[in-house]
């Protein structure tokens, strides 16, 4: 009781204690906002390939034959929801007056697509649409139709970074564009130079996946067709790589060592596959795709937490200060209660504990702070590109449209009791030096 | 004089003060290292920029062009303000290269005028010294050669170093562009629209600049007007100007600006006159803008979070002030009673709060100076012994960490931390000046 009544006294009497709540609030919500921006984005790279890609991607090092029965199977399991097959090729894409793009040119089945990954949430016009989104051109039936990415056909506001996606519907859907994809024909032009296959369609939809990558740089078209223009020599179905959703409480771990083993079977038995061709073809979840980039981005993340940690270590000399200060200037207190017959050890657990609950309250505060900033990020940035008219945020630049906004908890709470002991570690000596007070050097009437 | 003197005395007889002054250190040193890197790489990435493109751009955004490009060269060397003028073309481009299709930036050019107007010739890798045979395979002088990016060709070790080989590698290379009319539709439209041509691989470009070397193609101008556009009229996209040495650039731009409009004027009855109307004069600055922008609000949003934490030094420097000042109430008393006025007193500990700044940044600064000057070293033996590099090497274009220490960022860091100092002593050298020797003098306080 005593202790309560002491820290109450000295919280109300030594307002400069305050500041020492006022800079452990500081330190934590800007560690909880870093550490929360960094897991955040790192979270949306891992999220955004499972979005476009689905939860596991098997890869062949060349056309995988009648991928329809191999989907059949893995449907089949448990582990499996969906799958789709994909047919991917780089491209050249021309999409109107002067506008010419280096593109990726995905042949997907949309409707498949959809069961697997979140396209249909991408598309502007299908989006709201009943039925599964599919290629048809709107009062164009017989046109083959296609998605391009927003990115490739208009580009941003400058100022805020926005499409003005009813404008680009306006204008794109029913364009018709050509892209290439390198495949030569076999007759020769006039001079003799190779003759690229052409793929013309109609724009069908524009898709923004509020992906930078994607957005400027992809372009969907009926798988059939890409494979007509790839391999226009090979019946059958053909894909290059199978994306796969896998059924609500699967480890993706598992389930990519049972697909393999499926894998291995049908490659083997019904394609006629060599071991080495087997070997090679990737089956890896869309977390592993992004495994490198995002070991970058940790490592940056541990860096700037460091540096920030660095800097607010000062928390603890500026406590020491203030601890140290009270303890001074309140020996005759405290050596008064040394002769009503206190320990040693209970007056040091009045600065110590008031040490603690200085980092409580601070951390505390710190903690609401970061949370309320970093959940409302986004605004603050809107806020800053109104008043100083700075845009701080660009998809171009930072990959995604949104800054990401949820709170890492598991980063948050390390830091907390970082700080709770780093106060308690500043309260710690001038704690010691209280309990080694002498009542009767310090009431000595000189 | 009483006034240093008390200064020197008390920071060496108080022992708190050390505290404000590692305190000071530590912010300064982490400041002073974090700046130097981030400014290296800034200021490194633009003068990668800045040789790149040359000094001033008259360009379109447009990938069809403008015509006329040559009359206004000429009438741009006549003027004492260029160096060297260099009509280029740019366009996307498909490239069919080692087995596989890459979507890549095709620049067409002269190359001995780019390279006085930039640093192409830098640039190269067996043709440094001889600019005009860049095009000339070594191993075919005959055949169109072209030059590729070098991440296009080449990977990096963890050390940042390409492998190089001894001579070019024999290496056809086929591009596949769109060319264009003036109106920016496909110019063959009605035939084949897409036209191929054969390279054979001559020699690589390195910029430094990972979005260059990555996915540009140089070409001879004259190619890439085939391959790019059609029509009458021969155009380019932009020309790239160097200034005479010591011309300033806004002047420089601003003439070159005087010089187009007056040249538009001119042609304006000329046919496809509208396609001048799209074209712009930028200095470099301007025309690399949405590279080097993101890296500026970088520093600056780094900057301002070292302010935030900044701010627990200030809380410091206060509490140390404070403290002081309530030991020192005697001495205050005393120095009043002999005359020194309010101002006296203030100067006194604003004084001392400068020097706790200078020596506290003193320490930072030469403690930074000295990490900075074996951070590289630091780096390499932390990759030997743990493989920790702060930038992995394969990924990220950087060769060394930038170490040099500018001189203007260390006087505003230094400045910024003296100036903390003084704000974080204001309140308690105000109150310092405010005492009353009649109170603190008085017989029952003695």
């Amino acid at each position: 009781m005593l202790k309560f009544f002491f820290w109450l006294k000295y919280l109300c009497k030594w307002r400069v204690v305050l500041l020492s709540v006022a800079a452990v609030a500081l330190s934590v919500s800007l560690l909880i906002v870093v550490a929360s921006l960094f897991t955040g984005f790192i979270e949306a790279v891992q999220g955004g390939a499972v979005d476009v890609v689905g939860d596991v991607v098997l890869a062949a090092p060349a056309a995988i034959e009648r991928y329809p029965d191999f989907i059949e199977r893995l449907e089949e399991t448990e582990l499996v929801t969906a799958a789709t097959g994909t047919l991917s090729a780089q491209g050249l894409l021309h999409a109107g007056k002067g506008n010419v793009h280096g593109v990726t040119v995905w042949g997907i089945e949309p409707d498949r697509r959809a069961r697997v990954t979140h396209l249909k949430s991408t598309l502007l016009r299908q989006a709201t649409a009943a039925q599964a989104p599919c290629f048809d051109v709107p009062g164009a039936a017989a046109e083959t139709g296609g998605f391009v990415g927003i990115g490739i056909v208009a580009d941003p506001d400058e100022t805020t970074d926005e499409y003005d996606r009813e404008a680009v519907l306006a204008e794109m859907i029913g364009q018709r564009v050509f892209v290439t994809t390198g495949t030569i024909v076999e007759a020769q032009n006039a001079d003799g130079t190779p003759k690229r296959k052409l793929i013309p369609f109609t724009i069908a939809d524009i898709v923004y996946a509020g992906v930078y990558e994607f957005d400027e740089g992809f372009v969907y078209v009926p798988i059939k067709v890409l494979q007509e223009a790839l391999y226009p020599r090979r019946e059958g179905d053909l894909a290059t790589s199978i994306s796969i959703k896998l059924a609500s409480g699967v480890d993706p771990q598992q389930a990519v060592a049972q697909i393999r083993g499926l894998w291995r079977v049908f490659a083997g038995e019904e394609l006629g596959w060599d071991a080495y061709r087997i070997a090679v073809t990737e089956v890896i979840t869309a977390r592993q795709m992004q495994a490198q980039y995002v070991v970058e981005l940790r490592k940056q993340m541990g860096v700037l937490l460091l540096i920030f940690g660095v800097i607010s270590f000062s928390v603890v000399v500026l406590v020491f200060c203030i601890f140290y200060m009270i303890v001074k200037l309140k020996q005759k207190d405290v050596a008064i209660l040394k002769s009503c017959g206190v320990g040693g050890f209970s007056v040091a657990w009045i600065f110590l504990g008031f040490g603690t609950v200085v980092g409580l309250a601070g951390a505390g505060i710190g903690t609401v702070l970061g949370y309320v900033i970093t959940r409302n990020i986004n605004t603050v940035e809107e806020w800053i590109r109104i008043a100083l008219g700075l845009k701080l945020w660009q998809s171009s630049v930072y990959m995604f449209s949104r800054i990401p906004n949820q709170v890492d908890w598991a980063s948050a709470l390390p830091i907390v009791a970082l700080a709770v002991a780093a106060a308690s570690l500043g309260a710690l000596l001038p704690a010691i030096l209280a309990a080694w007070t002498k009542p009767v050097q310090i009431l000595r009437y000189e | 004089m009483y006034k240093l003197k008390l200064i020197i005395r008390y920071l060496l007889r108080r022992h708190l003060t050390h505290f404000a002054v590692l305190a000071v250190a530590l912010c300064v040193f982490i400041v002073v290292v974090v700046m130097t890197v981030m400014t290296g790489l800034v200021q490194g990435f633009k003068e990668k920029n800045h040789e790149f493109v040359g000094d001033c751009v008259v360009g379109t955004e447009s990938l069809v062009g403008f015509p006329y490009y040559e009359e206004f060269v000429e009438r741009l060397e006549q003027t004492d303000l260029i160096a060297a003028a260099s009509p280029v073309v740019k366009g996307y481009g498909l490239q069919d290269a080692e087995g596989r299709e890459t979507p890549v930036e095709v620049m067409g050019v002269d190359p001995v005028r780019h390279s006085r107007a930039t640093n192409f010739a830098q640039v190269l890798h067996y043709r440094a010294s001889e600019p005009a045979r860049a095009f000339q395979p070594a191993y075919a002088p005959e055949a169109p050669g072209c030059v590729r990016g070098i991440d296009l060709a080449l990977g990096r070790n963890a050390s940042s170093e390409y492998l190089y080989h001894a001579q070019p590698e024999q290496t056809p290379v086929n591009l596949t562009c769109f060319p264009l009319n003036a109106r920016g539709a496909l110019a063959l439209a009605g035939t084949w629209p897409v036209r191929t041509q054969k390279f054979f691989h001559s020699d690589y470009a390195r910029t430094g600049i990972a979005a260059v070397d990555g996915s540009l193609v140089y070409i001879p101008l004259e190619q890439a007007q085939l391959l790019c556009t059609a029509g009458t009229l021969k155009r380019v996209t932009a020309i790239h100007i160097k200034f005479q040495p010591g011309t300033d650039l806004a002047r420089g731009c601003d003439r070159v600006t005087q010089l187009w409009q007056q040249f538009r004027q001119e042609k304006s009855d000329a046919p496809s006159a509208y396609l001048l109307e799209t074209v712009k004069v930028e200095s470099w600055k301007g025309y690399r803008r949405a590279f080097i922008a993101p890296m500026e609000k970088e520093q600056v949003l780094l900057s301002f979070m070292f302010v935030l934490v900044g701010g627990t030094t200030v809380f410091i420097v206060f509490v140390v002030f404070y403290m002081l000042i309530a030991h020192k109430r005697k001495d205050i008393g005393v120095l009043k009673s002999m005359g020194t006025s309010q101002v006296g007193i203030m100067a006194l500990f604003s004084g001392f709060a400068f020097a706790v700044g200078l020596l506290g940044s003193v320490v930072g600064v030469s403690g930074g100076y000295l990490f900075l000057a074996r951070i590289n070293g630091i780096e390499d033996w932390l990759f030997e012994r743990f493989g920790f590099q702060l930038w992995d090497r394969t990924i990220y274009a950087i060769g060394d960490i930038p170490h040099q220490v500018d001189v203007k960022v260390v006087f505003v860091i230094v400045g910024s931390a003296i100036a903390a100092c003084l704000l974080g002593a204001a309140v308690p050298s105000y109150l310092a000046a405010r005492l009353r020797p009649v109170e603190t003098l008085h017989v029952g306080q003695v």
